[in-house]
């Protein structure tokens, strides 16, 4: 069994306050209580503050370009199956810059675990509007307001039929757990939005603004009801609902390709032999 | 010439406003967020001006082929990961023969690398960059006033050839604060934009299309675009010397890393080395002309720039076989300081005097 200092990294160059550090908390007592050890997973990320998360945690890392996580993500799932794959980006990285990955990874429903340290803002650029920034919101480069209608990324996921749809906030550590081991234990492509306070540059969505807006979503709430999961997503004003949105039982991308039905590909045997009949045929 | 203290990043985008950009579309990347964050200011109080920050860099460079097509001046900056996205739109502005301006504050890299500054994207800023056989015009700027006086330039050239400029500068030449002047930006020359979408009424209509699946149009159409860019090597090749008339060594230097070798210079001579400099201001085209010229009386030439070796490429070519090449490259995003460049030049010129005797 792993403790939970298992999963320490290097220091955190985090703003004191950031709910990254309360993401980066539930995330080790969830992989803790799911009992799996820092050499089982392997956390890809993007480039941000949230993509900075894996260093902060000991994991088999990959922190990949701007963007592009989750096509990482995909290859790294492909090759080896067997093992649970993390993504962990920001509402820039990957409602952005890599919005079109996103689409696809949820059409497909790859078994990827896709977590969204979404603050409403770039952080690390130090705070231009994100695409979840709400409309009119003056920023560093936004003088007279965000002019666009932000995304909003639950209600996109629900249309597209995406198999696992929740929402966490980084100011509900406990709720915040159970959502990402259930993100885990999810069969298929999870999308975890978590709202989390950037404490220097976004000072609209405060902590204060969350807390008094989200709430837990209802306990006889059926996640399995799409077109009340589209209701569910459209709220996002003076109540934001935290908690499982939207699940289905779809196939995985993994379980339609029977060459790795039974067996990862990195861990079948390298066999030339097997190339002999092709080989022969052509020489 | 009334002066303003103001980082290089700001100037860009001052001196774009004055030359008639219109449209300036950008995504956030450090070490060249103050561009974007001036422009994002600056553009409102344009008549026509245009402001977007995009979804992606690539986004953004197309929306400058959209501007382009339409007749505007249009921008985009980025720094050396953005700089790569960018590279489609680039090619594709080329091929159809579209103005625009492209700024590159380059940053420490291969992948995401760093902030810091660097000079690692010179071969494929000079190289075209994107597929296909293309050229883009190069400057590189080594001041904050420079910067400033780039921008016209760029966006004159751009209209006057139909092709893609870019501005090579650094994040240290984007970050650091000069005193600068806009005075002598005017815009004077106004160019028959016979090519642009303006609406097909009473004529036929245009269509703005690399798409030749005929091989000998695709062919011929490369040939064309060959004889512009002769031209170009012909016309357009720039640079600065600064004390070769007696130097028996010549450090070749562009943009942050000819400042400092002109630092360092200054103290080599002080010991009465005799150490010139030729600083490419074009880096495509290439001043192979004026290095080629200087090798009938010199024979070491010193290539200095922050990268394990680029522009050592173009030096070679343009000496082919003639003098001896030394080097110092610091890559990664590390700048060297002149006083360190000072000892490493006086060593080499040492040594190759002791062989020379
Ligand atoms: C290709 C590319 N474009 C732009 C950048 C600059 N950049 C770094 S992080 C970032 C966005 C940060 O915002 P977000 O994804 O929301 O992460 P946060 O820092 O808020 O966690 C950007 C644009 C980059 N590194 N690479
Ligand atoms: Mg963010």
């Amino acid at each position: 069994m792993a403790h939970l200092d298992d999963f320490e990294g290097l220091t955190p160059a985090w703003c004191p306050g950031c709910g990254n550090f309360a993401i980066k908390k539930a995330f080790k007592e969830a992989m803790v209580e799911l009992g799996l050890e820092p050499h089982q997973i392997t956390i890809v990320s993007g480039i941000g503050q949230s993509g900075k998360f894996p260093h902060y945690v000991r994991c088999n890392t990959f922190n990949g370009l701007h963007g592009r996580t989750l096509p990482v993500a995909t290859g790294l799932r492909l090759a080896n199956h067997g093992m649970p794959v993390l993504a962990f980006a920001g509402d820039g990285d990957c409602y952005g810059e890599g919005g079109n990955h996103l689409i696809h990874a949820m059409r497909r429903n790859i078994s990827v675990k896709l977590f969204v340290h979404d603050n409403q803002i770039y952080g690390l650029t130090k705070g231009q509007a994100s695409p979840t920034t709400a409309e009119g919101t003056v920023m560093k480069i936004q003088p007279f307001g965000v002019q666009s209608e932000p995304l909003n990324p639950l209600a996109l996921a629900v249309a597209l039929d995406c198999s696992f749809v929740a929402r966490g906030f980084a100011g509900d550590g406990d709720h915040l757990k159970g959502l990402i081991k259930e993100a885990m234990d999810h069969r298929g492509f999870s999308l975890l939005d978590i709202l989390q306070p950037c404490v220097t540059f976004n000072k609209v969505n405060t902590y204060d603004w969350y807390k008094t807006r989200c709430y837990h979503i209802e306990p006889d709430y059926n996640p399995e009801n799409r077109v009340q999961a589209f209701e569910k997503a459209l709220e996002f004003g003076d109540r934001i609902p935290i908690g499982i949105l939207y699940r289905n039982h779809r196939h995985t991308y993994e379980d339609g390709i029977p060459m790795i039905k039974e067996t990862p590909l990195v861990k079948q045997p390298f066999d030339l032999s097997a190339m002999k009949g092709i080989l022969e045929e052509f020489y | 010439m009334k002066k303003q203290l103001m980082s290089g990043n700001a100037a860009l985008g001052e001196a774009a406003v004055l030359s008639g950009c219109t449209c300036y579309f950008g995504y956030p990347i450090t070490p060249q967020n103050e561009l974007t964050e001036y422009m994002a200011k600056r553009m409102p109080e344009v008549p026509g001006g245009t402001f977007i920050q995009s979804e992606s860099e690539i986004a953004a460079i197309n929306m400058v082929l959209g501007a382009s097509v339409a007749g505007a001046r249009a921008m985009t900056s980025s720094s050396s990961p953005g700089m790569s996205l960018k590279q489609e739109g680039i090619s594709y502005l080329a091929a159809d023969e579209l103005p625009a301006v492209i700024i590159n504050m380059v940053r420490g890299g291969p992948g995401m690398g760093n902030i810091s500054p660097a000079q690692s994207d010179y071969l494929q800023a000079t190289r075209g960059g994107g597929h296909g056989d293309y050229r883009t015009i190069v400057l590189a700027p080594s001041s904050v006033q420079e910067l400033a006086d780039a921008v016209p330039v760029a966006f004159d050239l751009a209209d006057s050839y139909r092709n893609p400029v870019i501005i090579l500068g650094d994040g240290m030449l984007g970050q650091m604060m000069e005193p600068v002047s806009f005075d002598h930006i005017r815009q004077e020359k106004v160019y028959p934009k016979d090519y642009i979408l303006t609406g097909a009424k009473g004529r036929p209509a245009r269509k703005i299309h690399s798409l030749l699946f005929d091989t000998k149009l695709e062919e011929e159409h490369n040939w064309k675009l060959f004889r512009k860019y002769k031209g170009m090597e012909q016309n357009e090749v720039r640079f600065e010397t600064f004390l070769v008339d007696d130097a028996e060594m010549v450090v070749i230097a562009y943009g942050t890393s000819a400042r400092i070798a002109k630092g360092a210079i200054r103290r080599l001579r002080q010991e009465n080395l005799k150490v010139g400099l030729i600083r490419p201001i074009t880096l495509w085209p290439f001043p192979t002309n004026i290095i080629r010229e200087t090798a009938t009386r010199v024979k070491d030439f010193f290539v200095f720039e922050m990268s394990t070796g680029q522009l050592i490429e173009d030096v070679r070519l343009a000496l082919e076989g003639r003098g001896h090449i030394h080097f110092y490259g610091r890559p990664g995003g590390v700048i060297p300081t002149p006083v360190e460049l000072f000892r490493i030049v006086s060593r080499h010129y040492y040594q190759s005097q002791q062989v020379k005797k």
